[in-house]
Formats: structure tokens, sequence, C-alpha cells
């Protein structure tokens, strides 16, 4: 069995789950203390990825990065670098269709986060970016991991927009997901058998993951009230 | 305030169905509504049209992927020879296809793009193709409609400079794109590289990209995102892309679509009048006119 699609579905997993975390969490921050009318707006532009058919996620994303369209033709002529059909460009299609589990999990975290505590901490004399990391992040922990985790676990199964995007060669672009397709379009039960295997394992350890730190959540809780 | 963290807990872990109830809106609803527009209007169109008149028949045609621009074009033109016909398509890969027909998808005729899926659901056809005995195939209605040419194409200005299929072999191929095994186009692209021995080669430096019907390759190639790709002639044609080369008989054999009226179809007699009017001169003139040539 060639584990690549193993190696490269998670590498594009960690990969735009990083990008995911930091976007989604300053998206998420700055978006929160905007007027109603701009964030409403940028709430939905933020949050479509997530209910619009992954298909359409990525013809759009093939409308910008394909080789004759603008920002791939862009990329082509000033670096020689391709950003369609190759593994990178299921990061692409991966960190936007995870980016509202991200953002949507940061926003309800901060959102519920009381703003009282940071205030006292200005009257203290703290900076905002001290605040921000020191202050708000910890106690926000909980709902921030929570959508790391689920980022994460999103774009590991992407399998719509990565398919449009990066195609499937195998030994390059090939993922979970979509070799798992193709060994069952092409008849080859017995290895398609195997693939949903592995990747029903890792889901299940993502899931545990979760609930370990919504219970390790709960207890701390408790520890305080007592 | 332990209250509010509690709830930023419950929250996190409900966002996605409380974005999906919440958000949702009359927006997103729209917007799914315009991207679904493009893939079905062909079909729904077809249904709405029907529900007009009195006896109308609906006859589903499943075809090769490589027959879209054709087939739609007769189907207007049957339109006006037997008004109460409607045909509806499904274009997809034969393979596809065939795996449908066998799933018990209605379907009254099927025109495959290689003799193999449909001996594949024809009994009469030898056991060692028809490994499931299927049978599927109307007796005597099977016959076959065209002959296309399996070509090798590049996306415009060609910059990968490529020529001819023994260019596939060197280094100025970064990246070519085929069907699957089990599109008809895929198995004569393997014949083809197999016969030139460039197969392994390419297979082991990762230069294939696989689409799942002929379409899709058409697609990748006319986008660049492959450096060139092999379709048949009359795909190339339909899409404008340049073709550099062609394969021979002994390349691949005859690229030969056969036709047939399936048993389980209810409308067995307008079917077979269909598959009648496709081998008219009219119909010749349409497949002739994308680079189909009449079946010897």
């Amino acid at each position: 069995m060639d584990w690549y699609p193993l190696y490269n579905s998670l590498r594009i997993a960690l990969i735009s789950s990083v990008i995911v975390f930091f976007t989604g969490i300053f998206s998420a921050y700055y978006i929160a203390r905007l007027n109603r009318v701009v964030k409403g707006i940028l709430d939905v532009i933020l949050t479509l990825p997530m209910v619009l058919p992954p298909t359409v996620v990525g013809y759009f994303l093939l409308l910008l990065l394909g080789a004759r369209r603008p920002v791939g033709l862009w990329f082509q002529e000033q670096f020689g670098v391709k950003l369609a059909m190759t593994w990178y460009s299921g990061v692409f299609a991966a960190a936007v269709v995870a980016f509202p589990l991200m953002y949507r999990t940061a926003r309800g975290a901060f959102e519920s986060f009381d703003e009282t505590l940071a205030y006292s901490a200005q009257t203290l004399g703290l900076s905002n970016t001290y605040i921000f990391w020191r202050i708000r992040m910890p106690a926000c922990r909980q709902g921030i991991l929570a959508g790391a985790v689920l980022a994460f676990a999103r774009a590991l199964g992407e399998y719509g927009a990565t398919s449009m995007l990066a195609g499937y060669t195998p030994g390059k672009t090939a993922t979970i997901s979509t070799t798992v397709y193709q060994l069952w379009r092409t008849d080859n039960e017995a290895l398609a058998f195997k693939w949903v295997m592995v990747n029903m394992a890792i889901s299940a350890v993502v899931l545990l993951i979760v609930n370990m730190l919504e219970r390790s959540g709960k207890a701390r809780q408790k520890e305080r009230r007592k | 305030m332990m209250k509010r963290k509690y709830g930023a807990i419950i929250m996190a872990g409900a966002v996605a169905v409380s974005v999906l109830l919440g958000c949702g809106g009359g927006q997103k609803a729209a917007d799914s509504n315009g991207a679904q527009e493009n893939p079905g209007t062909a079909q729904s169109r077809e249904i709405q049209e029907s529900s007009g008149a009195a006896e109308s028949v609906e006859l589903i045609v499943f075809a090769a992927a490589s027959m879209t621009e054709t087939l739609t074009r007769i189907a207007q033109m049957y339109r006006e020879v037997r008004p109460e016909v409607e045909i509806v398509f499904t274009f997809d890969s034969s393979g596809t296809l065939k795996t449908q027909i066998q799933e018990g998808a209605d379907c009254d005729i099927f025109i495959s793009a290689a003799q193999k899926q449909m001996n594949q659901l024809d009994i009469s056809a030898d056991s060692l193709v028809n490994t499931e005995g299927l049978d599927f195939v109307l007796e005597g209605s099977r016959f076959n409609l065209v002959e296309n040419k399996v070509v090798l194409a590049v996306p415009d200005g060609n910059p990968a400079d490529i020529t001819s299929y023994e260019d596939l072999g060197t280094d100025k191929l970064g990246l070519i794109c085929l069907g699957n095994e089990d599109v008809p186009v895929g198995a004569y692209s393997i014949e083809i590289l197999d016969s030139l021995g460039i197969l392994e080669q390419l297979e082991n430096g990762s230069k294939i990209t696989y689409g799942s019907n002929v379409k899709e390759v058409t697609t990748q190639v006319k986008e660049a995102s492959a450096d060139c790709g092999i379709i048949y002639a009359t795909d190339a044609f339909s899409a404008g892309l340049m073709v550099v080369d062609q394969a021979d008989e002994d390349q691949c054999g005859q690229v030969i679509y056969p036709a047939a009226v399936m048993n389980l179809s209810k409308h067995q007699q307008e079917a077979q009048s269909f598959l009648d009017y496709l081998t008219t001169e009219e119909c010749q003139a349409v497949f002739e006119s994308v680079g189909f040539s009449m079946a010897r």
C-alpha cells in the first residue's frame, strides 16, 4: 500500500489548519468590534464557504487560481509558480472550506468573553497585545481549541474543492478522499476499503480529542465554582 | 460570569448547527439556486415543457459525455419530427452510466463510447466481458452508431510545445490529463501509452492526473491545468482545442460507439424510432460536423 495519500492529506490538513487558526482568530477578533451592518455583511461572506457546496467553492477558486485565470496567471508570470493542480492547491481549497468553522467558533467564544476583564486589565496599564494573548485567549481557550480541531477535521475530509483545484495525480496531489473515490471508480474495492478504515481511524481520534477537551473544560469550571 | 463561559463552550460545540439554521437566510438560498442553475437547466426545461403535451412520452437517454453537443442538437431536431417525444439526457463517462444502469437507473437508450461497457450489459456478449451475467440490452436493438478518433490535444499556444505522442516520453511534459481506466477514453489512452512503452515511466513520475470523464479532461486541457490531454477528436473540435497527434487503429483499435434500447424500457417502440432517426442523413450530417464518422 502506497501511503502517499495519508501523508499528503495530513500535510494539507495541518498547514491549512495553522493558516486558518490565525486568520480565523484575528478576523473574529476584529469583526466582533465592527458596527452591526458591516459585521453582518462580512459575517455572511466569511461563512459562505461552509454552507456552499464544496464544488461551488472549487469553481470560484478555479476562476481565480487556474493557470489561465487572473491570480494564477500573475503568479505564473511573476514567480513561475503554478497555483492549480499541485499538492499545495489542496491547502488553498481546504483552508477556504475550513475557515468558517474556526472563525465562527472563535467569534462565539470572544462574544461571550466578559469585557470587564479586559477593562480592568487596561486600568492596570496592560497593553492591548498583552491583554489579547494573556487574558482574552486563555479565557476563550476551549472554544478556540474546539474550532481548531473542527477546522482540522474538515480540512482532512475535504473532497469537492480539492478534486477540482488539485485534481487527482497519484503520488502528487492524491489525498485520502480523492483516492477512495478513484479506487471505487476503478473497481478496486479492497483497497478503497482499507483507506476508508484509515480515514475512520483518524476521524475517531479527532472526535476523541474534541470530547476530551470538552470534558477537561467542564472539570475545570466545576473546580473554579468550588 | 461562569454561566457565560459555559455558554461559550456549548456555542463552540453547536456552532455548525447554529450557523446552518440561524445565519442561512435568504441570501444563501439565492446563491445556491444560482449555482445549481447551470447543470440542471437543460433537463428541467425538458421536463417543464413535456408537462404541456397530452400524450407525451419521455425517453431517457444515457449517452457518452463525448456526444453531449451532437445529441443535444439532434434532440432539438427530433422535436420537430416527433413533438410528443421528450428526450432527457444524462451525459457522463460510459463506465459511470453502465454502473448506474446496473444499479437500476431508469434508462431507455444507452449509447456507449466503447464496446466494453455495452458488452458488460449484454447477455449475448462473451461471459469474459459480461462477467456478472447482466441482461439489460434489448435483443436485436444493438448496433454500431458512429466512430471517433483518439487525439492528443494541447491548450491554446501549446505552452509545453508537445507535438506528438512520442513527446510524452520526454522532459517537455510536466503533466498530462487522462480519463480514468473505467472511462473509455482513459482505456484507449492507456493502450496508446502502453504501445509506446512510456506508460510506466509517466505513472512513476507522477505525470498523470485523472479526470472522471472525457469532458473533465477536456476542461483541464482548455484551462491549461495540464500540458496536454488525450481526448476524442470530437471533444477537441467542440472545445476548439488544438490537436497535435492522432492515434492509429493499431495503437488503440477502432473507437466505436454502440447504441441499444434497454430491455427494461417502458417505451421500447419510441426508443427504437429515436435510434432509427439517429441513422438518418440529417443526423449523420450533425455527427460528421464535429468529426464523428459513421460506423462501418
